[in-house]
């Protein structure tokens, strides 16, 4: 086994001494956001303390603008200029919260980058193996060049954050239009479970 | 009962073969990707398709491009019934076993937990191996069981995941029956929340029974009935995968509007990426 593994060996570690070196725009952005908020994670005692420290670092790096748009959909156009900026300030709340809630101190994650895909002019996905707590998640991330680059996605082992909030925001779009929506982001955010 | 008590040699001949096909110098050759049976299982990633098969740019205007962001959905003509069973099983994870999860974390050191967790995963290897097999892909049966030769001798009968050290073999992809439906070309079929077990398909039930078949840890109550002399491996399996499958719901459902939604939703999507790997 270690016979069969030990030539390929020095080859990887050229390959990642290659991909490293030739890192692009977008990947440098998404390393230098892992490594600022595995900085913060590591300050803070808690859940608490981290989604308050995490909040400008996250906001720094993701576009909470179009995660909020992507995520409520086509009903968007129907939300007045001021819903869409409630909505978009409960939105950030509610991912800074699940950010930080799925973190325990003290465990820090191993972050191993893949090499990019460019689905489209102006967009990347990044995808990683994250090892953390001794599992490994398959997690890519989505860029966007607006306003530099930009997170805009998460998918955790296929499960993207947004389409995941996208099926939600559709459901109370259905029962009340943006009213609904709101109303139901302000429980969510509200509830403290 | 008969046919059960074979199983054990079964894998041992079709272990025998992928491990010797794996060692050949000639890689196995891969078949064709199968495309995904979902309708609509592929998240869209930036551009959308015409009819005419044609790619259209991404709009400048941000609402034009959130129209093509769509998921992985199931059908599910049973939601009135399955929110009931859901919440049910909400309930009983709340009040059940979570606690029982908790007890186990807080009794139990977290380096013999995973190791307990590590054991009993690499215990599986039957349910791996018989899959990928399965699907055609021996060039991963092969690397399955390399796998399972280094944890089981190196890492101390499973207990240290000594195969982490290699990333081919760290990465390789898992597999389970209903996954190879999914490549047979089997439909989802519609969602059902079971009760106990949580959110599946029609597809991924039978998947699941071929699963639970095929992991030694089940054998002996397949074999003996349950008896209660020996009911004790299973339920150390329910145990210690507690706390990782309770991590999973809350990770679908915490945070969410309704958590109905974002559970289907996510299983949804889960199984659709893995019918691609």
């Amino acid at each position: 086994m270690k016979v069969r593994l030990l030539p390929i060996l020095p080859l990887l570690a050229l390959c990642v001494v290659t991909a490293r070196g030739a890192a692009s725009e977008p990947e440098k952005r998404l390393e230098s956001a892992v490594n600022e908020v595995i900085a913060v994670a590591d300050r803070s005692s808690g859940p608490a303390a981290l989604a308050k420290g995490i909040r400008p670092v996250l906001q720094k790096y993701l576009s909470f603008d179009a995660m909020t748009r992507r995520a409520i959909g086509p009903g968007w156009k129907q939300f007045s200029p001021e819903q869409q900026k409630q909505a978009t300030q409960l939105f950030t709340t509610l991912i800074i919260r699940t950010y930080s809630g799925k973190y325990t101190p003290g465990e820090r994650p191993a972050v191993d980058f893949k090499p990019a895909s460019t689905p489209a002019p102006g967009r990347v996905e990044i995808p990683t193996t994250i090892l953390y707590q001794g599992s490994r998640y398959a997690v890519s991330y989505r860029l966007e060049e607006a306003d530099g680059w930009r997170i805009t996605d998460v998918v955790i082992e296929g499960v993207s954050l947004i389409a995941n909030y996208r099926t939600q925001f559709d459901a109370e779009f259905k029962k009340g239009g943006p009213t609904a929506v709101i109303n139901a982001l302000t429980q969510s955010v509200g509830t403290t479970e | 009962m008969k046919s059960i008590l074979q199983l054990p040699v079964l894998l041992l001949a079709l272990a025998t073969a992928a491990f010797l096909s794996s060692c050949a110098s000639k890689p196995a050759p891969k078949p064709a990707p199968t495309p995904s049976t979902e309708p609509a299982s592929a998240p869209a990633t930036g551009r959308a398709k015409k009819a005419d098969g044609k790619s259209v740019r991404p709009s400048k205007n941000p609402v034009d491009d959130i129209d093509t962001y769509s998921a992985a959905t199931i059908n599910d003509p049973l939601e009135p019934l399955n929110r009931v069973t859901f919440e049910f099983n909400h309930q009983l994870y709340t009040l059940v076993f979570r606690p029982v999860s908790k007890t186990y974390e807080f009794i139990v050191p977290k380096p013999v937990r995973t190791g307990v967790h590590n054991a009993f995963e690499n215990a599986k290897y039957p349910v791996r191996l018989v899959n990928h097999s399965l699907q055609g892909r021996f060039d991963r049966a092969g690397k399955e069981t390399q796998k399972f030769f280094v944890n089981t001798f190196v890492g101390v009968g499973g207990f240290v995941k000594h195969s982490d050290r290699y990333p081919e073999l760290a990465d390789l992809p898992s597999a389970d029956t209903g996954q190879t439906f999914a490549k047979w070309g089997v439909g989802q079929g519609p969602y059902i929340v079971l009760p106990v077990l949580g959110p599946n398909s029609v597809r991924d039930t039978v998947g699941y029974a071929g699963d639970y078949a095929l992991n030694p840890v089940n054998w002996v109550t397949l074999v003996f009935g349950g008896a209660t002399w020996i009911i004790a491996i299973p339920s150390t399996n329910s145990v210690r995968s507690l706390p990782v499958q309770l991590g999973v719901y809350d990770a679908a459902t915490k945070d969410s509007l309704d958590r109905y939604l974002a559970a289907r939703t996510a299983w949804a999507q889960n199984r659709a990426e893995v019918a691609k790997r």
